[in-house]
């Protein structure tokens, strides 16, 4: 839910970027975080394991600045993407206004994906929310390895994308692709929330 | 005693119990983590950061309360060498906040309590039952979304 403040003419999004584990969720919000100015950004919350898996979350808070006259603010969490943290995968997606889903482009994840699109859909299905209806994006990483250990984003499309919803090929470590599924994600959230958007 | 609320009814019950329980921090949230109201924080975005871990305890304290007592912790404290903190929920009209101050030795755990009690219940009485109306955003939006993202990543 899209928090609005008429007074001050700011509106905040909550952005959950959801997938597998190692698919790269973590690395995309690292990439934003080290690209945006000082002043656009607050800090970097991870509440990660030792070995620096998330274990809750990672939130990463931006400043968009302006948008058709509303200062506008996104905050972006991941989820654990280990299918044990199944409970704190529905905690963090409570009240999201968008989901990024990021796949791991290796043939050998595959089911994982899978899997995870469908934990993805009950849980939100549970939430008494429309995965129809919610902005949602996904994006394929790990674009960048050798040709013979990934799958190509049609192939990708074809086991995923049941809603035929946008898309994009990433290789989030070093960048490619993140800024676009940003602003992907980014202007359905705001086509949902400006008037007469009811659905993607 | 600066205070930021994001719909005006929060205003007075808030800067109420901040006076009286003389605390240091207040923040009134959404489950989500979304910032509703807060007073003494200094910067916007710090603000979204603790949200998010508020929200984040009290959800996972509520999971471990039901399953250990088989309904949610009501209100959780936190003691730490010079500030105390304490979490709790707020239900209205509107639905469920989640509050959270911190306080040092100018007040106590007895006063935050007897004095969070009373914030309770006078946000209960002044939460309107009806939504806000949905925000309009222009058609040409995007070109404010590109402009903005492409000067956030530099490009």
């Amino acid at each position: 839910m899209s928090l609005v403040n008429y007074a001050t003419r700011e509106i905040t999004c909550k952005i959950v970027y959801y997938g597998p584990g190692r698919s790269g969720k973590t690395t995309n919000l690292h990439y934003i975080y080290s690209q945006v100015p000082e002043d656009r950004k607050g800090k970097m919350v991870s509440l990660a394991t030792q070995t620096d898996r998330t274990l809750f979350f990672d939130f990463l808070p931006l400043d968009l600045g302006q948008i058709s006259g509303f200062t506008t603010k996104f905050q972006l969490y991941t989820v654990p993407g280990q299918v044990y943290y199944q409970t704190t995968r529905k905690l963090v997606l409570q009240g999201a206004d968008g989901i990024v889903f990021v796949a791991d482009s290796q043939a050998r994840q595959l089911q994982e994906n899978i899997e995870s699109m469908q934990d993805l859909h009950a849980n939100l299905a549970e939430q008494g929310m429309d995965a129809q209806q919610v902005p949602l994006l996904i994006q394929y990483n790990k674009q960048d390895l050798p040709s013979d250990l990934i799958l190509s984003v049609p192939e990708l499309e074809d086991a995923l994308n049941f809603w035929n919803v946008p898309n994009h090929a990433a290789d989030a470590l070093h960048g490619h692709g993140v800024f676009e599924t940003l602003r992907g994600i980014s202007e359905l959230v705001l086509k949902k929330l400006s008037a007469g958007a009811g659905s993607r | 005693m600066t205070i930021a609320v994001v719909e005006t009814w929060i205003e007075e019950p808030l800067k109420r119990f901040v006076g009286d329980a003389r605390v240091r921090l207040a923040l009134l949230l959404h489950t989500s983590g979304q910032v509703v109201a807060q007073s003494g924080f200094t910067r916007a975005i710090d603000v979204m950061s603790a949200c998010a871990l508020a929200a984040a305890i009290h959800a996972s304290a509520g999971e471990l309360g039901k399953q250990l007592d088989g309904k949610p912790f009501h209100v959780l404290h936190h003691a730490g060498k010079s500030r105390q903190i304490v979490i709790a929920p707020a239900q209205t009209k509107r639905g469920l906040y989640i509050f959270l101050t911190v306080f040092d030795q100018e007040s106590s755990l007895g006063l935050v309590q007897l004095y969070f009690e009373e914030f309770a219940k006078r946000l209960a009485d002044a939460a309107p039952a009806a939504e806000p109306t949905p925000v309009v955003l222009a058609e040409n939006f995007e070109r404010d979304l590109n402009r903005n993202l492409a000067s956030l990543f530099g490009r």
